[in-house]
């Protein structure tokens, strides 16, 4: 049962390791992509090419459906993730303001690094820009302090929002991405240039759509949140387990041991 | 130059199993904007540190008892430009230059970057994330005010869109 660090499988050290291994795959998936082309990250805002969507929808959908299929069969304590709070005014306000930063210069925060590996001079300056913006949000924090906590719902998710449960709610977002893969594909046939744009057979990209609302529909009708709720006490159930694990490296290793607690847990 | 990129839906598909390993052996999401805030508040606690421990920002990056860079996403990062870094290098796309479209000048271009990175620096600690640590990973959790942010990057991006037009087309 994961999220496995949650549980004591491995200490913070490890923790870093890990994160070098999942960055990896990261930015070689976005470089893959073509993300470290501004041009075709910044297309989309021209209607001419819209692989940055494409690709957020596709890895929120394929990610979110496996969350709730792990949920479901019991492989992950979904109330172990950490789940980002909602400010909503800060989060409208920043929104906005990254949207204006990400069309001026060309990139978000980590295309700009893989942009700058591949040897772009305006991805390094994007990057030292972004540490002179962070160093003056820090500078003028005091003045931002009640905004900053503007709107606070707590760590809500859309299924709290619109009461609905989060196999339905996982149906939406499903047709939601179907909808909109159709509708932006038409668009871009329009405006783009052909010869660039990704091609893909029609009755594959039916079925892939097809199995995507089946998941989907699936979801709905199991209800994850109600069989998240019905296991069997799951909390003190991982607090054993972490005993359990925790125990050993108590003994025999002490000064790891005692780093074992989640020192910063943001999102971002 | 090598201009055959990936399918952007097969590229979604994988980086959503990346995220979800993620979660699976780390308990969260991947992202990368507070590696630039991390950046700044060593930097400060290198030149002026009893400035860097008095400021109710930079202070929150110094707790834990150790550098403000031993940090997951840090890690992160660096693992994210060897990734890059690697995949461009095989497909032969590693050049240097600064890109831009065909209508705008060097200099120009650089000091909208330049503009760009501030606003996104800044805008991502006002959210408390970027494109991947608040809409990607807080997105696929469902989280109510991600979905919120995701739609207000577009929002405000496709709103000043025309105005910055010469740059890239």
């Amino acid at each position: 049962m994961g999220p496995l660090y949650k549980l004591g499988w491995f200490d913070f050290a490890y923790g870093l390791q890990m994160a070098g291994l999942i960055g990896f795959l990261f930015g070689f998936v976005l470089e893959r992509a073509g993300f470290g082309n501004v041009r075709k990250l910044t297309a989309i805002f021209y209607l001419r090419d819209f692989a940055v969507l494409k690709v957020m929808f596709t890895a929120i959908v394929v990610c979110m459906l496996g969350l709730l299929y792990f949920s479901v069969f019991g492989w992950i304590d979904l109330g172990l993730v950490y789940l980002l709070p909602t400010y909503i005014w800060p989060q409208i306000v920043g929104g906005l303001i990254l949207g204006v930063g990400f069309i001026m210069g060309g990139y978000c925060p980590t295309t700009s690094i893989v942009a700058t590996v591949s040897g772009k001079l305006d991805g390094l300056i994007f990057i030292v820009g972004m540490i002179i913006g962070s160093f003056i949000f820090a500078e003028i924090f005091p003045l931002l302090e009640g905004f900053y906590s503007a709107g606070d719902m707590g760590a809500v998710r859309l299924s709290d929002v619109l009461s609905l449960n989060s196999g339905i709610i996982a149906l939406l977002v499903c047709l939601m991405a179907v909808g909109t893969y159709w509708f932006v594909e038409k668009v871009e046939n329009k405006f783009g240039d052909r010869d660039t744009l990704p091609g893909g057979s029609k009755r594959m990209k039916a079925s892939a759509a097809a199995i995507l609302i089946l998941l989907g529909l699936i979801l709905a009708i199991v209800n994850p949140d109600r069989i998240a709720a019905n296991r069997p006490s799951p909390q003190i159930q991982t607090q054993k387990k972490t005993e359990e694990i925790q125990k050993p490296t108590t003994k025999t290793e002490k000064p790891s041991s005692s780093k074992f607690e989640i020192v910063e847990d943001e999102g971002c | 130059m090598n201009h055959r990129y990936t399918n952007p839906y097969v590229i979604g598909t994988l980086l959503g199993l990346v995220m979800l390993f993620s979660f699976y052996t780390m308990g969260r999401g991947v992202g990368s904007s507070a590696t630039f805030a991390r950046v700044a508040t060593a930097g400060i606690d290198l030149v002026a540190p009893e400035h860097a421990k008095t400021n109710a920002y930079f202070s929150k990056y110094l707790s834990g008892g150790r550098s403000p860079l031993m940090a997951w996403l840090v890690f992160l990062s660096l693992g994210a430009g060897l990734g890059g870094l690697f995949s461009a290098f095989i497909a032969n796309r590693v050049k240097g230059e600064v890109a831009r479209g065909p209508s705008i000048g060097v200099s120009a271009r650089l000091w909208l970057a330049m503009g760009g990175g501030i606003l996104s620096g800044f805008a991502a600690r006002l959210a408390r994330g970027c494109t991947s640590g608040q809409a990607l990973t807080g997105a696929s959790e469902l989280a109510f005010g991600s979905w919120i942010f995701m739609f207000s990057i577009f929002a405000g991006a496709y709103a000043t869109a025309y105005f910055f037009r010469k740059e890239w087309l």
